[in-house]
This record gives structure tokens, sequence and C-alpha cells, in this order.
């Protein structure tokens, strides 16, 4: 019960704020819905593994204006067709977007209304979370990014969500993206932040007909954050949707991506999360195909050390007039020491008979043999296990398109796994 | 779709009609007078109604569970009648002839070998009718080796000792809902009690049979294998047709000890309702096993094709080291039929091992779902799982799900889960009939194969009795 009511005050301390004047309807709606609401508990099926009471026990004051560095945090490729937010709200001194590709829109919410009322209509219908919701209600800022028809983007485009934060603040970043009938893009999104936050960023995707969006999300919040993000995509006939989340940091993270798969669409949802200390990582995605030949392919993979949980739930819903699905999931999980834990429940759904479905989950350590091999081929005992630890999550990075990025997380995934000791294996 | 794939089901349902026997009941409801009748009426000790009054009162503060896909009125539970016995007209039988003709001929019709076909086919038949063991036929063969084989009420005379010690020890009265219903009121059932070293020599087995219109069956099995001992226990069911929803609720506990091995194989054809959904068991039934020993071993193997609704998990509890479970399980849907079952393989030992082999088959318009959970202990070094959940659809207007819950906390783990969907297409059926074997005979030889690593685990005669009731099942879905 205690949890129940501390989860009760939580939502309503988060509202106790101003509310921001602007889509006050879809404010009031998210607070009519959040009135009286809880904080989830583990007792519930899709909050089972979760357990928020670290949440509950923080209370979050609204995020101060500040100034961020972000000179560390700046990609070759993009550095002019970047947006920068810190704390929920632009940064225009840390924004560039000179090299913006002619035609393609990419601003932050607050300077333009157009196409904003669009905000808070994909995935319409289907039941919100809370934190979706808690985003709704008090979002400040976010971004926009609009690409007209047949409009192939040249360059990607950089979005970079930072916290930084002296006491327990709650940020709720914001995006929308639109891409137009037979329109292409490349989207790097980024998170990190200092110190202790909520962040719980929404983000809506419309891939319109033939478009296609390559989506690289990265998340390296503080350790000790809070990020339970929500992104909705629905993708129509013939569109392409590739998205890659790689998370690194948060005390508590909690993805939950939901995509609608219209006729012949090709989606990917993959991710890896590496995770040591007490970190916990959840990820609950839900792949709709909710009509004739749509394909999915995805691949969650988590590396866990220390006294680290992995949680992957994973839901495939095939409608019934899905026929000529092809749909393929796949959760592997690698346990690195005695206190790990991993829970994880692929799910599918079938009501189409012609389809071509399959899931597979997988736990457990490095293989004895590949160990052997490593070492008769003059490994010591700890580089032979940080190589194949490199190389399991090595898959996941190596067709990240930005190439700086991908250096980057390879160095990054070098380091977590020690296995930098080997020298540069990019 | 052609029509080939769209005409084979509509078999009447052979089983069903309806013995009259005048039988000895309780006036319908539920309260602990109820419960004190049962257990009067059954000549229990004390303690054991001490059970059954704990469980009752659980039970009042529990709810229904919502959280399996499936969806049914919600039984009044008021309107149950909770003990019913056949009357006989002879207390204890010195021959089959002494034993009600009527109810003769009924298991007749169910082909069950009660007679001479009993010793032909070596089966020794403890034959659950409604609530009360009628028979038991080869008793004293395996009194000869020690083994205890008798009805579930005769064991709490004649042998409470053992049933105390092991009654609720796998799966406690309060465990859950309907499992803490029926501590409070089960009526009858098997025990099954293997001494140390002792390899039973025959195949035991029950068969139920629900007959008194609105008489929910709460049977009991307790089976125990001690220190080296092993057993295969065959259950198979029919009941006759009726309209109003029954409800079973069984609790089924196992338990072996240093390395005993415990074999549990079912076949279930319940009246499932007719094709609109009418009627039809609702089967909610707590299964589980605790391989309590080094190196014991239980292993559950299914073949699900009736009921309107099945809940069911049969589950094992791998707590000595070395110990493994297993569960082989085919599941068939049509009509409106809806089944969530799946298992639970608990890893709590060192070297732990256990196998799921699923194979959901759905049809019509039914609802057919996998649900499991893989648990690995903190402290289950070495702990091993290997499990596969095959969905096979017939037509458009059903569904298939797979909802696997995995849960790892040790590293030393391995646990693999795969999971595939496929379907009887127009290809193949073509290709079959290409090469002279008719559509029906194809699908036949289709769900066969899709079920032969189930099969293959099921003793002979159920193997035999499976296929053809697979595709008598299927009759008018495919074709």
């Amino acid at each position: 019960m205690s949890t129940m009511v501390a989860g009760a005050a939580f939502a309503a301390d988060l509202l106790s704020g101003p509310r921001p004047a602007e889509w006050k309807e879809l404010r009031e709606a998210a607070e009519a819905r959040l009135a009286g609401r809880e904080l989830p508990t583990m007792h519930e099926e899709d909050w089972k593994y979760l357990d928020l009471k670290p949440l509950a026990a923080l209370r979050f004051g609204p995020a101060p204006k500040v100034a961020a560095d972000i000179s560390g945090r700046l990609l070759p490729e993009m550095v002019g067709t970047r947006q920068v937010f810190v704390n929920g709200r632009h940064a225009s001194h840390a924004s560039c977007t000179s090299a913006v590709p002619a035609g393609v829109r990419f601003f932050p919410l607050s300077a333009a209304s157009e196409a904003c009322h669009a905000l808070g209509s994909v995935g319409a219908g289907d039941p919100r979370n809370l934190f979706e919701d808690l985003n709704a209600a008090r979002f400040e800022d976010g971004a926009v990014i609009l690409v007209p028809k047949n409009m192939k983007a040249a360059l990607p485009l950089h979005l970079l969500f930072i916290t930084s934060a002296e006491a327990p603040v709650a940020v709720f970043p914001r995006l929308l993206v639109v891409l137009e009938r037979g329109s292409e893009l490349e989207l790097v999104e980024e998170h990190h932040g200092e110190g202790a936050y909520l962040t719980a960023p929404v983000i809506e995707i419309r891939v319109a007909e033939g478009a296609v969006l390559r989506h690289e999300r990265v998340q390296r919040d503080s350790m000790e954050a809070f990020h339970l993000g929500t992104l909705r995509a629905e993708v129509a006939k013939g569109g392409q949707y590739h998205s890659r989340t790689l998370s690194f940091g948060a005390r508590l993270s909690r993805q939950q991506p939901w995509l609608r798969l219209a006729e012949g669409v090709e989606a990917s949802l993959d991710g890896l999360a590496l995770l040591d200390g007490t970190q916990v990582a959840d990820t609950h995605s839900f792949i709709h195909h909710a009509e004739p030949h749509s394909q999915s392919h995805q691949l969650h993979k988590c590396i866990v050390d220390g006294r680290a949980r992995a949680i992957f739930n994973g839901q495939i819903r095939v409608a019934p007039r899905a026929q000529g699905t092809d749909a393929k999931q796949q959760s592997r999980n690698l346990l690195l020491s005695e206190t790990a834990r991993v829970d994880t429940k692929p799910q599918l759904e079938i009501y189409a008979d012609d389809v071509k479905c399959s899931h597979g989950a997988a736990v457990g350590q490095l293989d004895p043999e590949e160990l052997f091999y490593m070492q008769s081929r003059g490994l010591n005992a700890d580089d032979a296990r940080n190589l194949l630890t490199y190389g399991f999550a090595a898959d996941v990075i190596a067709h990240v398109p930005v190439a700086s990025l991908r250096r980057a997380l390879r160095q990054l995934v070098m380091a977590r796994t020690q296995a930098s000791t080997l020298g540069d294996l990019s | 779709m052609s029509t080939t794939l769209n005409v084979v089901t509509s078999q009447e349902y052979k089983y069903g009609f309806v013995t009259d026997i005048e039988a000895d009941s309780v006036a319908p409801g539920l309260n602990e007078d109820v419960i004190r009748f049962i257990s009067a009426k059954k000549g229990e000790p004390e303690w054991l109604l001490e059970f059954r009054l704990k469980a009752f009162r659980h039970w009042l503060t529990m709810t229904e569970p919502e959280w399996a896909k499936v969806d049914y009125p919600r039984p009044d539970f008021q309107k149950i009648v909770y003990y019913s016995a056949p009357k006989a007209k002879v207390a204890k039988y010195a021959s089959m002839d002494e034993v009600d003709p009527e109810l003769l001929r009924t298991f007749e019709k169910l082909g069950v070998p009660i007679n001479e076909q009993a010793s032909l086919a070596g089966v020794a038949v403890d034959v659950v009718f409604d609530s009360v063991s009628v028979t038991t036929t080869y008793k004293e063969k395996l009194a000869a080796v020690g083994i205890i084989f008798c009805s579930f009420s005769e064991a709490v005379k004649e042998h409470p000792e053992l049933v105390r010690k092991y009654l609720g020890s796998v799966v406690p009265a309060a465990d859950n809902f309907y499992a803490a219903l029926n501590s409070a009121v089960f009526t009858d059932g098997s025990f099954v009690f293997i001494p140390k070293g002792v390899a039973c020599p025959m195949d035991l087995s029950t068969y139920f049979r629900i007959n008194n219109k609105e008489s929910g069956q709460f049977e009991r099995t307790l089976i125990v294998a001690e220190e080296g001992a092993s057993v295969s226990y065959l259950e198979g069911c029919t009941a006759p047709q009726f309209d109003t929803n029954q409800l079973h609720a069984a609790v089924v506990e196992l338990v072996a000890l240093d390395n005993a091995s415990i074999k549990y194989s079912t076949v279930q054809n319940w009246y499932a309702g007719d094709k609109n959904g009418v009627g039809g068991i609702f089967n909610f039934v707590t299964k589980r096993g605790l391989c309590k020993g080094k190196g014991s071993r239980i292993s559950w193997t299914q073949v699900e094709t009736g009921s309107a609704i099945t809940w069911k998990y049969p589950s094992c509890v791998l707590l000595g080291d070395d110990s493994i479970g297993e569960f082989y399980s085919v599941a068939l849907t049509n009509h409106k039929q809806q089944a969530d079952t799946g298992t639970k393989m608990v890893h709590i030992g060192k070297n732990t091992k256990s196998t799921i082999i699923s194979k959901g088959i759905s049809a019509g318009d039914s609802s057919n779902s996998y649900r499991g959970l893989v648990k690995v202990q903190p402290k289950a070094e070495g702990a091993r799982n290997f499990s596969q959940c095959d969905s096979m659809l017939i037509g458009q207007t059903c569904s298939a799900s797979t909802f696997p819950y995995i849960e790892v906390q040790n590293r030393s783990a391995r646990v693999e889960h795969e999971a595939t969907t496929s379907k009887i297409g127009e290809e193949q059926l073509f290709y079959f009939q290409q090469r002279g074997i008719p559509a029906e005979e194809a699908i036949s030889m289709i769900i066969n194969g899709f079920c032969k690593d189930v099969f293959r685990e099921l003793p002979m005669e159920f193997a035999v009795e499976a296929t053809k009731l697979l595709s008598l099942k299927l009759e008018g879905s495919v074709g």
C-alpha cells in the first residue's frame, strides 16, 4: 500500500508545478488520465520485473535553466545538423542547423506551431503509460523533424538531450518525426546527463508510404538517472523503420517502443544493453503487424555484470488480416557475474495462419569451447573473455551508419568490456 | 484458401451419453457445513478436515486468476454440487459381476479395458466414476512388490501417515485459487506409493469421467516414488455432453525422492462444447511434481484435445541436485475452445536439467496459448534448459500465442527458448495429393510429424490413441 500512496503522490508532485500554455487539449487529456493514477507495482503484469520503488523514494523538482558543455558530444558528420536540448529546453546557443539539407524542417517545438497538431496522435487509442502521460502534461519543449515528399536527406540529423541536475529534477523531452511519402532520413538521438534525475522522453514517428527512417538511439544517462522512455511509430505501406537502441547509462531505465506496421513494411528494432553495478534496464516492445506482408526483425542483446538486472518483454502481434507476415525476434543475454540477473519474455500473439513467425531467447555465459579456442591462439583467459564479450556486443553496433558514432560506440563498448587492452579492434 | 482447407470438423462427440445411476448428492453450494459433510461422509480423520477447512478459509480470501488468455463466464461456486457418489447395490464388490451393470456398460462404451480387456492390455485401472473410486484391478500383483495403488479415500483410511506426510507438500493448500478450492472440497482421486528401489512392473492408469450434471469434479492425485523407485502413470479423460459448463479443478502432486523417476502421461478429451462454444468443461488443473531427491526425474506428457477452457501448467520443482524435469505437450483446440497451457520449471538444485517441448495446434475459432516459466534460482549452478514451442494454425480465424517467461539468476545457467509458427499450406497438401495421398491422410501425416517429438514420449497404447484423436478432432477443419 505504501508504494501505491507514494505513487499517487509521485504523479501529483510532478503535476504540481506550472503547466505550459501550449497544447492545452493534449495536456488536459493526459492530466485527466493521470488523476488518481498510481505508480505501477510489480503486481501488474506489464511491470512484473521492474521495481519502481527507488523512483517513488525520490522527490523530483522542476529542472533549472542551465548551460551545458557539449564540446565532447559533437560528431563531425553532424556538426551543422544538430539540435540540443538541455534540461528539457531548447539550447539555441549549442545548436547548429546550418548544414540541414534544404527542405528538411528541424526545429524546436517552441519555435513553430506548424505540424504540431500531430503531437500526441501517433498510436492514439492505445493504452498509455503513466510516464507518457506525465510527459504530455508537462513537457516544455522538444524537437520536430519534417522531411518533405521524396526528399532523401543527404546528412544525418543529430539530437542531443542533456540533463544536468544538482538536486533531483524531472525532464520530459519530446520528439516528433514526420517523413512524408518516399522520403529518407538518418537520425541520431542521444541522451546524456549528470546527477540524479528522471527523464521521460516521448518520441512520435510517422513514416509515410515508401519512406525510410534509420534511427540510432544512444542512452548514456548518468548512473543516478531514471530513464523511462516511450517511442511510438506508425509506418505506412511500403515504408521502412529501422532503429537501434544502445543503453549504457541510468540506474533504472525502461524503453517502451510501440510499432504499427502497415502493408509491406520492413522494420527492425535492435537493442543492446551493457549493464553493471546495480543497474536495471527494461525493454518492453510491442510490434503490431496490422496489415499483410510486413516484416519485422528484432535482435535484443544484454550483457549483465555486477548485481545488474536486464529485463526484456517483447511482444509481436499479428492481426487476423496480416497474412504473409514475417516476424523474427531474438533475445540474447550474457551473464558475467554470480549476482547478475536476466528476466526475458518474448511473446508471439498470432491471429493469421499464413505467417512466418519465430522467436528465441537465450541466457548463458560465454561458450567454454570458444574461450578454449581463443586461449589456444595465445590469448590469456581474461583477454579471451573480454574479446568474446566485446564480440557479443559488436554485431549490434557494427552497422551503425555514422562512422564517428560507430567508432565512439565501439570504444565505449571496448572500455566497458575491458577489451580495450587488446588494442584497437575497430 | 480453397475448399480443401475448409472442411474437416463437426464430428459429434463420441462419448456424449449420460448414465442413469441414482446419485447420493449434497445440495448445491459451498460452505463449511458442506466440507464437514464431505469429510464425515468419507469418514476422514480430524487433521484432514482441518486441512480442508484451512484451505476453504483461505480460498474465501482469494480471487480468480485473470492473467490467462481465456475468456469465459465465471463459474458460480454456489451452484455447484460438491459431493455426489454413485449408489452401489453392494458395498464391496467381490467380483466384477457385482458391479452395477449400468456402470460397466458406460465403461464399455468408453472403451475402458476393465474386464478381460484389462488383463489383456496389462493395465491396472483405478476407475473414478464421478467421485468415488469403484474398482481397482491388479491390486494384489502390485501389493506383492509393496506398491500401493488405490483410491485417495482408501489411502486416507489405510495409509493415513503417508497421505498426511505428502498431501499439500508440493501444491500447498493456498497455492492458487483453484488448488485451494480443490483442497477444500476434493472428493476422491488416486494414490500411488512406490517403495524404495521398486520399479513398478506395469503402467498404472486411471480414467476420470464426469457424470452427474452440475457436479464439479475435484480429484486429488498423489504419487510418491521413494529412493530409486520408478513408475509410469497414465490418465485419460472423457465426459458426457452437457450444455451447462462443468468445472473441473484437479490437483495432482508428484514426489520423487533420490534417483526416483515418475512419468505422468495424460490424454485429455473432455467435452469441448459444441461448434458455437455452448457447454464444455472448464479444466482448471494444478499439476506439479517435486524432484525432491538427488538425480530424480519427473516427466509430464500431455495430449490436450478437449475442454472448453483449459488452464493447466504441469510443473516441476527441481530441488534435488542433478534432477531432471521434462514437459512434452500437444494441445489441440478447435471451434471455440480456449487453451492456456504450458509448464513451469523451477531450477533450485545444482546441475538440474529441464526440457520443454510444446506443440500447439489451433483450428476453427479457437485460441491456443503456450505459457511457460523457466526459473533458475541463484544456487542452481550449471542449470540447463531447452524449450521448443511450436504452433500450427489451421484456418484464418484461430489464434496461437506464446508467452515464455525466463528468469535467470545464475550465470552458469544455460537457458534456450525457441518458438516457431507454421501452417498446413495448400502447397504441402498439393504435394501429398500429387504423390497419391488423399488430403485427409496428408493432414494426419503432417500433424503426426509436427507432434512426433511428443508422441514418442507417450506409452504405446496412448500414442496410438492420441494419433487417432487428433485426426478425429481435426476432421472438417482442413480438407
